[in-house]
Order: C-alpha cells, then sequence, then structure tokens
C-alpha cells in the first residue's frame, strides 16, 4: 500500500499530466474511476485556462480566443499555479507566448500580453493621499539626495519597442480598423492605475528611467545619476516636482530621519 | 478564541468580486455574507470594498487554498495572508475544507480526494490545530463533494470527520449539496449521512447547485458535478430541510461560483432557503418526524 505522500504524488501526476499509471488500482467510484480521476484533471485545465483568458482579454483579441484558449491549455500544464491566489496566476504567460508555436508571427505579442498583465494589476490598486507640495519645502536639502521616495501602489513602468499602448487604445474603445499594421517604435510608458480604472502616459526615455529607478526604490541621488549617466541634460529638480505635482508620492524615507514622512 | 461578532441566522450569500461593488453601494438586505480570501488577497480595491461592506453585515472567511491534507504541509505564506485578512475582516466564522490542494510548492486549484485513515487522520488533525492556533479561532471543516475513494481507506467519511472533531475542537460546516452529491456519486444514502454528522459539531450548512452529467462509464446513468453554477436542486432542498431539523437553525450559505446571476437571484435562494427552514422548524413538521 502506498503512503499518502506517494498517493498524493500519483494523483498529482494524473492531474496536471494526465498519467494515471498506478492510481487506479487504488480508487473507488462508479465503474471506472479513471473516468472519475478525469473530472478532477478537467476542472484544474478548465479553472486555470478560464482564468487565464480573463485575465488577458486583449491578448485573446489579437490572437482569437481558439489561439489563446490553446496557449493557455499548454501554459497551465507547464506552469501550475505556485499559490493558491489565482488572481496572481499568469505572470509569466507573456513570456511563455515568447516561445509558444505560431507566436512569432505577432513580434509585438510579448509587450502586448505584458502591459494586458500591468494593467490588470495597477487596475485593483487603491490610491493613497499624495505628499502635498508644500511638505516638500520642510525636506532637509542637505539630506534631499539620500530621501527614497514612496510611490503609489498602482504605479508600473513598462519599456517596450512597439507601441503597444497605442494598440491597446484601439482594443479598449474598440475602435480596430479592418487593417493596422504596427511599426516597431520604443515607446516608454507609465502605468497608473486606482479602483478599477487605469490610464497609459508615455513617458521620455529619461523621465521613464528616473522614475522606474524612484519605484524601484532607490534614493533620490541614486536615481539622478542613473538618469544622468545616458541623459546628461536631464532636469532631477523638474522630474522631483513633477512627480510630487503629479501625485504619484506617497511619502519618503531618509536615512536620517529612519523613518517615514 | 472567538470573534466577538454576533452569529447570524438565515441564509446569507456567497459574496463575490461581480457583486461586491453593488452590495457596497446599495446595502441589499441579507444577513450576512461569505467571501473566499484569496479573492482578496491579491485585490486591494476589493478589500476595500470588503471593508466597507463588514461595517453592515457579519462576514464569514470561507478558504478554498489552505490545504489541511496537504503531505507537504500547510502554505505558511498564504495561511499568514489569510490571517491578515480575518484579522482586519473579524469575521463570525472562519472554515474551509477536507481535501488537499497543494504539492511540493504547487498549487492544483481542486479540492482533491483524500484516503480516509489514521495516516490522513493523524496529519489533517495536526494541519487543522496548526491553522486554528495560527488564526486563533475555531476552523469549520466542510464534509467534500465526491467523485472518487480510496481502497485503502480503513473507515468511513462520517467517522473520519467525528474524530477530526474529537481530537482538534474543530466544528463542522455541512455542505448539504456535498452530501447529496456525494451519495449519489458513490452510492449511499444521504440522509444516513445526515443523520450520522454529530449534531453539536455542525455551526454552517451551504447550498450549491451542481451539473448532472453523463456518466461515460456507465450508458444511461449521472455523475454529478459540483459546479456551483446554478440553483439548487430540489432534492438538495428536501435534504436541507432534514438537516434543519436535524441540527437546528444555523447559518446557511447559498453559493454559486460560477455562471454567477445577478445578487437578486441569490437573495431568491437565499428567501427560499429561510422559507424551507421555517417549515422545518415548524412544531408540526417536528411532529411528523418524531412520528
Amino acid at each position: 500500500m502506498p503512503s499518502l505522500a506517494e498517493m498524493q504524488s500519483r494523483i498529482r501526476r494524473a492531474v496536471i499530466d494526465g498519467d494515471t499509471a498506478g492510481m487506479v488500482a487504488l480508487l473507488i467510484g462508479g465503474c471506472d474511476p479513471e473516468r472519475r480521476l478525469a473530472i478532477h484533471q478537467r476542472h484544474y485545465r478548465s479553472s486555470l485556462v478560464a482564468a487565464i483568458r480573463t485575465k488577458f482579454p486583449a491578448t485573446g483579441w489579437l490572437l482569437g480566443t481558439q489561439f489563446l484558449d490553446e496557449a493557455a491549455r499548454q501554459f497551465v500544464r507547464q506552469h501550475p499555479p505556485a499559490g493558491p491566489c489565482i488572481a496572481e496566476y499568469g505572470e509569466e504567460f507573456p513570456r511563455f507566448l515568447l516561445t509558444y508555436s505560431g507566436a512569432a508571427r505577432v513580434p509585438y505579442l510579448y509587450s502586448f500580453a505584458k502591459l494586458e498583465w500591468h494593467l490588470g494589476r495597477v487596475a485593483v490598486s487603491v490610491e493613497r493621499p499624495a505628499l502635498a507640495i508644500e511638505a516638500v519645502s520642510t525636506f532637509d536639502i542637505n539630506i534631499l539626495m539620500d530621501t527614497v521616495l514612496m510611490l503609489q501602489p498602482g504605479l508600473h513602468y513598462l519599456h517596450a519597442s512597439w507601441p503597444v499602448d497605442n494598440l491597446m487604445k484601439l482594443y479598449l474603445t474598440d475602435t480596430a480598423p479592418a487593417e493596422y499594421r504596427l511599426a516597431p517604435a520604443d515607446v516608454w510608458l507609465e502605468l497608473r492605475g486606482s479602483r478599477g480604472e487605469f490610464h497609459i502616459d508615455r513617458l521620455d526615455a529619461a523621465e521613464f528611467v528616473f522614475r522606474a529607478a524612484i519605484l524601484d526604490g532607490q534614493s533620490i541621488g541614486a536615481a539622478a545619476e542613473r538618469t544622468l549617466d545616458a541623459n546628461p541634460g536631464f532636469d532631477v529638480g523638474r522630474a522631483f516636482t513633477t512627480l510630487v505635482h503629479g501625485g504619484h508620492v506617497i511619502g519618503t524615507t531618509s536615512p536620517d530621519r529612519g523613518g517615514k514622512a | 478564541m472567538s470573534s466577538n461578532r454576533w452569529v447570524p441566522i438565515g441564509a446569507g450569500v456567497g459574496l463575490r468580486l461581480p457583486h461586491i461593488a453593488e452590495v457596497a453601494a446599495t446595502r441589499p438586505s441579507v444577513p450576512w455574507l461569505e467571501i473566499h480570501p484569496e479573492n482578496f488577497l491579491a485585490n486591494p480595491h476589493a478589500t476595500e470594498l470588503l471593508l466597507e461592506v463588514r461595517r453592515d453585515y457579519p462576514i464569514s472567511v470561507h478558504t478554498v487554498g489552505v490545504s489541511v491534507g496537504s503531505v507537504g504541509g500547510i502554505d505558511h505564506v498564504h495561511l499568514q495572508r489569510v490571517r491578515t485578512l480575518v484579522d482586519m475582516v473579524d469575521p463570525v466564522f472562519v472554515s474551509g475544507h477536507l481535501a488537499w490542494s497543494t504539492h511540493d510548492g504547487e498549487y492544483l486549484n481542486d479540492l482533491l480526494p483524500l484516503p480516509y485513515d489514521e495516516e490522513t487522520l493523524r496529519l489533517v488533525a495536526a494541519h487543522i490545530d496548526e491553522v486554528q492556533d495560527s488564526l486563533g479561532r475555531p476552523y469549520l471543516l466542510e464534509n467534500p463533494s465526491s467523485y472518487l475513494g480510496f481502497d485503502t481507506s480503513t473507515m468511513s467519511e462520517l467517522d473520519f470527520l467525528r474524530e477530526v472533531v474529537r481530537r482538534t475542537g474543530c466544528r463542522l460546516l455541512c455542505d448539504v449539496s456535498n452530501v447529496y452529491l456525494s451519495a449519489h456519486n458513490m452510492g449511499y444514502d444521504p440522509y444516513w449521512y445526515i443523520d450520522g454528522l454529530p449534531i453539536g459539531a455542525v455551526g454552517e450548512l451551504h447550498l450549491g447547485g451542481f451539473t448532472p452529467e453523463e456518466d461515460e462509464a456507465e450508458p444511461g446513468a449521472q455523475i454529478l458535478i459540483d459546479t456551483h453554477a446554478g440553483r439548487i436542486a430540489e432534492p438538495v432542498w428536501e435534504l436541507y430541510a432534514r438537516a434543519v431539523r436535524r441540527f437546528g437553525a444555523k447559518p446557511t450559505l447559498i453559493e454559486w461560483d460560477n455562471d454567477i446571476p445577478s445578487f437578486a437571484v441569490l437573495l431568491a435562494e437565499a428567501r427560499r432557503a429561510d422559507e424551507i427552514a421555517g417549515r422545518a422548524l415548524a412544531p408540526e413538521s417536528r411532529c411528523a418526524v418524531a412520528g
């Protein structure tokens, strides 16, 4: 008689891989327990394919539902969820599409699917009260460059080599023309969302690098240095005040204060 | 060890994401609501709405991902996240399933069956102890919906549940639809099962829709699939009446997780549950049972 550990290992293989070897003799249920086991296999696949479909409707619009579903079926077989929170499942799906047979004909597919994933994430965020511009005047100028800004939780920065934001707008506004050709062009996107809504803004490359570094937890000085390396004319002061004015900043931490503002 | 919030009487409904904004805005008349924490853990907006809703409704937290039957142990990261939500919501109940769903860091997104023997009993009891210690409240364990059993089982599901309750002090969530469905699929009498559950341990009842499918292995026969995708079947309402007569008036939940209808449809099902419970508890009905 197999141990419980061995039994669960065999059921895992049956559910995900469809391999029922050594399992059926242990089961009871109806005339054919293997068919009963298939109920769990079907549920695993169909529920997760549905989850991918729900998270990537624009990608499905781009590829066609059948193509998306088949890709999702292969994805769920190769990439089982790592945890019970299915809302977090599918982040690797855009990368999986890079290697998926037939997807190469859409060279911007990875970027488009990635944009869609992140829009879904920022849209369920909740904006917090922004730091008032008046608060900036109280900053100690001597430690300003060491200060770390905390940004709104519903922000994400995405660079793409195709203008996938234009394509996404066509999908969202249901205004796709009969034929549309996308030409490669770098875009630096700021995605911002809260309470079920989101918007996409284009940034110039330098602003993007600065804001992405700030979001990554770098101090103002480190983010500025990183930006100035590639863009010597970058105006750090203007970039900082624009961030605050835009309601992006919700707090600060600095080494001397050792706390949050 | 338990919540200070009052235990609701009457039928509540499962609060799913498509309805949460409506419920927050309109505050419909329903005695209580139940959530799956896994729907909220990665959704701050939904959590914000839930915390508004909880001001006016008792909330029950029904986990689908706390895998008390997994040999690999409880997912502590997940349990901690559930605990954080539980601490915020202060629910009237926290419940979950007699099943397993995680294996070596993978989540199988289903409630998978367990053999009923001493090894499984020790494992499940230890995990329920761990969950109750972590959450600081009693856990209600739900009877599974079954398509399969194990040749290696050495005790019945009823004996297994009774022993888990005895060893851990946990309570039971009797899913009446699961009883009906499992009895049909596995070939036993659902009334026998209801009559065998320990009366004092049952703290909550569930009702949900199932989907009949042709049993390919047995032409002409049907197998019932626990889809939560439709109205409650008539024979389940009859079994519910029996459950109410046996366990008394217990908080009852209408579960509907797929092909989710308007909230009004859920409320109508909840009202029907209340009517059936009312009739089942009427004096003449009790005499009829006694006779």
